[in-house]
């Protein structure tokens, strides 16, 4: 068995290509741009030493900070939102609706294949104000609510922000969270019923635990694309009004890319991947901690 | 199994620094040899006439593919045109790497403060000077004096072919105007009171591209320019004046005033350039401050509803007591369009004689463009409204900036960023102005 | 002894079937009427979900001036095909879709080829570090797209490939790879390794098992992983940005890029036709993967 297993030619052919192109592609490029941290400059006016100065900067940056919160802000709303609506709309799948799920999977599903431009381009229509107003300003008025310019206030952005990202990705963690319920064994199920479970009590003494694994993975995902948004509030409202709804992104991007600051934009992604990591880990180790109780 | 995991590591943290190293050594920048260098063809002709435009101005890629085809046959045959893009956003990236490598087109588009004499491209000596460069081929006349002034200004240099010479100023809808008896107003306090008279008259007095922040800070910068005369903004980045100044102050109060008042319409703040077009041009706005690009919007007969003998284009108004005037016009030769001496040969040298001598007659002839080069052969059957700003250019005595023109990239962000908290009341105009003077004096 | 009588019986179970009739009739209503508040939910589903898309289509028909003039909700007023055309002219739409299937493609065949490959060789083959090695990937994920894009064009502009599609693919399928081989690895570690040991034993050598028992049991979990790294390919735009120098190179998402003027006014006829193309094309495609997806789903459910 050991052998075959253990077999360093086979592990080699199956492994050695990918181990090449991460290395040569991702590794060493990354390794290149997180040591441009230590520098400040661009490729064309060259590289100058100037140790941690730029981790200095960053603490007493003003807009740096923001963009932190703002993406940490973000990806903790988008995520429970994705999470908790990709569930739901599993367990509808797969209690409610069963064989007749396909046509309603498919089209939830659908919202994931649009490009983010033209999404975006979407929901600025909808909510706008004016003199072409939007279908959402249009309910608020039937309810005798005054129109509101969501666009022009912080939390108004985010929160259409938000309803962007969760109305083309919630079909995707339904799918994905669907998969893993259907692992479960009907068997586990149907004695669950047959003992009296039901309802709210099969999903939280049964289901939910069972489903797990693929509740982590899928909260591990979702923390680390929204943790990296960049297209969505882009689009929608170019990080504002003002810098308010930049994440760090955005903020990395315009500095290496169009204030020509190379090195402090590696900055910048340096501390967006510690963050990336620092979540990850506390997933993880809060669901070792789960397994171990 | 310790040893073969600290080894493991060790060589991985190896490779990785030797990595670091080399590449950075591989990419490091071009050697500084001065702002500017041209004159005679004294680069060397590339294989091929490689020009980078934006991908969202497709009209000069077409009139060079036009020149290509016609009037400068026997240069193209010399020397092939060849047509690349670059999205708008993404040029300064772009050029950087492109500078970096050494793989610069012939003729390229480029972000403002690159091509500065203090800026990425200029300090290197990648950018031509095509004032030296025109004197040398006889063709300098060629470029109207209007144009090679804004061009100076700008860049501090003249780096840049003014395919595009845009002034800017209130398009105004000329029924309304009629209907409330209102005539071309010659102060900013006339053009307030106006602005309340068709308010109360049902339409939205400015049309406003509240999206992309620019059309809104380009109204602070008028007001600067009318009060404090066309220097003001030199003034700025010299140390002589600060944003912080009460009059300059005064500029951001008065826009933050006009948007309380409600002259940019409801939710202008998300209205985005097309939908501030619309409005204007169905007749729903009776102004609009924009620049004579707009004229292609005009000339579209499914755009424009209102009718292009209805569209009229006023200058910006005097302040009162200001020390500008009413006929100094904001003006513009769109976005830099440099080349570099390294690639600057006799063929190109060439080219470049056959476009300042063509190119004029041929973008206003096939795309009613009014540019900055001069019109060499008459064109006929010139729209009424193009025709107008033509005029209107050719009196141009003196002509100002706007208000981010001469700031660095990083200050021109927040003053556009910073403009939609100011016209919601988020942030006061001194608020505003301090910052913005604080950035300014940052980034020098 | 005590028995029932016959006639006991038979009362008991006659009784015992009217009420049952009686309720199986209750029981049929009140599941239909269980069941409205889920039809309301799934209408109301739908229709935020589909809604924006089939307006999408209808701004596709509708002039500028008549798109913002009008109520959002309209109708077009007529039905022509005017946007398309010059979303196929001025916005080179065709050579856009032809590159982005050139380059989505072998992207994601590249990407998944590579990904169970490995994800194999990290998670059912036994050997010293493969748990650092697939950290040491899964910190792939972690790092934003952006920082790997300017030294990856200086090297493809080295070795002189800029001209071409092969930048996008290569830096697509490094992009995908770490979450690809993450995915298989999970997926893998969720079948019972007897499967695999089972096969070891009839003789099966390693490779062998590879591709006979490993790459087969997957059907299901590649169908997803490529299907979700297609769409994440399809409609990146940071990448294709940075690698499409000239326009005979732009992807779909570069394309509708230019469907924007200088001054920021976007043409949104012609931007909605080419995203109503896409949604089709992409329809198109999904209905056809979808009766697939379905088999793969089913077989799996059976198997748990």
């Amino acid at each position: 068995m050991k052998r075959v297993f253990g077999d360093r030619k086979t592990i080699a052919i199956l492994l050695g290509p990918t181990l090449i192109v991460y290395v040569l592609l991702k590794l060493v490029p990354v390794c290149w741009s997180l040591g441009l941290s230590f520098f400040t400059g661009n490729t064309l006016s060259g590289f100058t030493f100037i140790g941690f100065a730029n981790f200095v900067k960053f603490v007493g940056d003003p807009a740096a900070v923001q963009s932190l919160i703002v993406s940490i802000v973000f990806a903790v709303l988008a995520t429970v939102g994705q999470i908790v609506l990709g569930y739901l709309l599993a367990l509808l799948y797969v209690f409610v609706l069963r064989k007749g799920s396909a046509f309603v999977r498919t089209a939830v599903f659908f919202p994931m294949v649009l490009p983010t431009v033209a999404v975006a381009l979407l929901f600025r229509n909808f909510v706008s104000v004016g003199a072409n107003q939007g279908p959402i300003n249009d309910i608020i008025n039937f309810f005798g609510g005054k129109s509101v310019e969501f666009l022009a206030s912080t939390i108004g952005t985010m929160g259409v922000a938000l309803a962007m990202t969760l109305w083309s990705s919630m079909g995707f963690y339904a799918v994905l969270l669907y998969t893993g319920l259907l692992d479960i064994p009907d068997e586990i199920i149907e004695s669950a019923r047959l003992d009296g479970a039901n309802g709210p009590r099969l999903v939280r003494h049964i289901v939910l635990p069972l489903s797990m694994p693929i509740l982590l993975s899928s909260v591990i995902f979702s923390l680390n694309s929204t943790l990296k948004v960049f297209d969505s509030l882009l689009a929608l409202n170019n990080g504002g009004p003002g810098t308010s709804t930049s994440p760090l992104t955005l903020y990395m991007y315009r500095t290496a890319f169009d204030y020509g600051d190379y090195g402090y934009g590696s900055t910048i992604a340096l501390v967006l991947t510690l963050l990336c990591l620092a979540f990850t880990l506390t997933v993880f180790r809060s669901s070792s901690r789960k397994a171990d109780a | 199994m310790i040893n073969r995991r600290h080894r493991r590591t060790a060589l991985a943290a190896g490779i990785a620094l030797a990595s670091v190293v080399s590449l950075a050594a591989c990419s490091s920048g071009a050697s500084n040899t001065g702002s500017t260098s041209g004159g005679g063809a004294t680069g060397k002709d590339p294989a091929k006439f490689t020009v980078l435009t934006a991908n969202e101005n497709p009209a000069l890629a077409t009139e060079l593919k036009n020149l290509a085809a016609g009037k400068c046959k026997a240069e193209n045959s010399a020397l092939p045109l060849v047509d690349q893009t670059v999205a708008q956003a993404d040029v300064v990236q772009k050029i950087t790497l492109l500078a970096s490598q050494n793989a610069l087109p012939v003729q390229f588009i480029a972000g403002t403060s690159m091509v500065r004499p203090d800026g990425d491209l200029g300090k290197n000596g990648l950018v031509l000077n095509y004032e030296t460069a025109l004197k040398k081929l006889g063709v300098w006349d060629d470029i109207l004096p209007a144009a090679a002034s804004t061009v100076n200004s700008v860049y501090g240099q003249m780096v840049s072919l003014p395919y595009q010479y845009n002034i800017e100023g209130i398009w105004y809808n000329k029924a309304i105007f009629d209907k409330l008896g209102l005539s071309e107003p010659t102060t900013f306090d006339q053009l307030m009171s106006d602005a309340a008279k068709i308010k109360d008259a049902g339409y939205t007095p400015f049309a406003t591209d509240g999206a992309d922040a620019w059309p809104v800070t380009r109204l602070i910068g008028m007001y600067i320019f009318r009060s404090l005369g066309p220097d003001a903004m030199k003034d700025i980045q010299s140390g002589k004046a600060k944003l912080t100044d009460a009059k300059y102050v005064k500029a951001a109060q008065e826009v933050q005033d006009m948007a309380k008042n409600g002259y940019f319409g409801s939710g202008f703040v998300s209205t985005n350039a097309a939908q501030a077009n619309n409005l204007f041009l169905t007749g729903k706005a009776a102004m609009m401050y924009d620049g004579s690009w707009l004229l292609s919007n005009i000339n579209d007969k499914s755009q424009d509803v209102i009718g292009a003998d209805n569209v009229g284009l006023m200058p910006f108004p005097a302040v009162s007591g200001g020390a500008g005037s009413i006929d100094q016009w904001p003006a513009n030769a769109g976005a830099a369009m440099a080349m570099t001496p390294k690639s600057y040969g006799p063929k190109v040298a060439a080219w470049l004689k056959c476009i300042a001598q063509n190119y004029g007659s041929q973008a206003l002839q096939d795309s009613g463009i009014v540019s900055g080069f001069k019109i060499n052969t008459p064109v006929k059957n010139i729209d009424a409204p193009t025709k107008m700003v033509q005029q209107k250019v050719s009196g141009i005595k003196q002509t100002v900036l706007w208000f981010e023109a001469l700031m660095d990239a990083k200050s021109t962000a927040l003053a556009q960023s910073n403009v939609s908290l100011l016209t919601t009341g988020q942030m006061s105009a001194q608020t505003y102005m301090s910052q913005l003077q604080s950035s300014i004096e940052a980034n020098k | 002894m005590p028995e029932m009588t016959s006639t006991q019986q038979l009362v008991a179970t006659n009784t015992a079937g009217r009420s049952r009739v009686r309720t199986t009739a209750s029981r049929r209503a009140a599941r239909i009427l269980r069941r409205i508040p889920v039809w309301v939910l799934v209408a109301v589903l739908l229709i935020v979900v589909l809604y924006p898309q089939f307006w999408v289509l209808m701004g596709s028909f509708k002039s500028q001036t008549e798109f913002l003039s009008s109520p959002t909700w309209s109708l077009p007023t007529h039905f022509d095909l005017s946007n398309y055309v010059e979303a196929f002219t001025r916005g080179n739409v065709a050579v856009n879709y032809r590159n982005s299937i050139l380059v989505t493609i072998p992207s994601v065949a590249l990407m998944i080829a590579l990904g169970v490959a490995a994800g194999y060789a990290l998670e059912i083959m036994i050997w010293r570090g493969q748990k650092a090695l697939l950290l040491l990937i899964l910190g792939g994920i972690m790092v934003p797209g952006q920082m790997i894009l300017v030294p990856l064009f200086i090297v493809y502009f080295k070795i002189g490939i800029t001209g071409s599609l092969l930048p996008m693919i290569l830096t697509y399928t490094v992009m995908g790879l770490p979450l690809t081989t993450f995915l298989m690895a999970a997926y893998f570690r969720s079948v019972p390794r007897e499967l695999f040991e089972a096969a070891t034993v009839d003789g099966c050598g390693p490779l062998k098992s590879f591709f006979l028992i490993g790459f087969p049991l997957m059907r299901n979990a590649i169908l997803t992983v490529a299907l979700v790294e297609f769409f994440s390919v399809w409609n990146d735009l940071l990448v294709a940005l940075t690698f499409t120098t000239d326009p005979s190179l732009a992807t779909i998402q570069v394309g509708l890029l230019s469907l924007n003027d200088q001054y920021g006014s976007t043409q949104y006829g012609p931007l909605f036709a080419a995203v109503s193309i896409n949604i089709i094309v992409l329809m198109i495609v999904f209905i056809f993967l979808n009766k697939k997806i379905m088999a793969g789903l089913a077989a799996g459910s059976l198997k748990g």
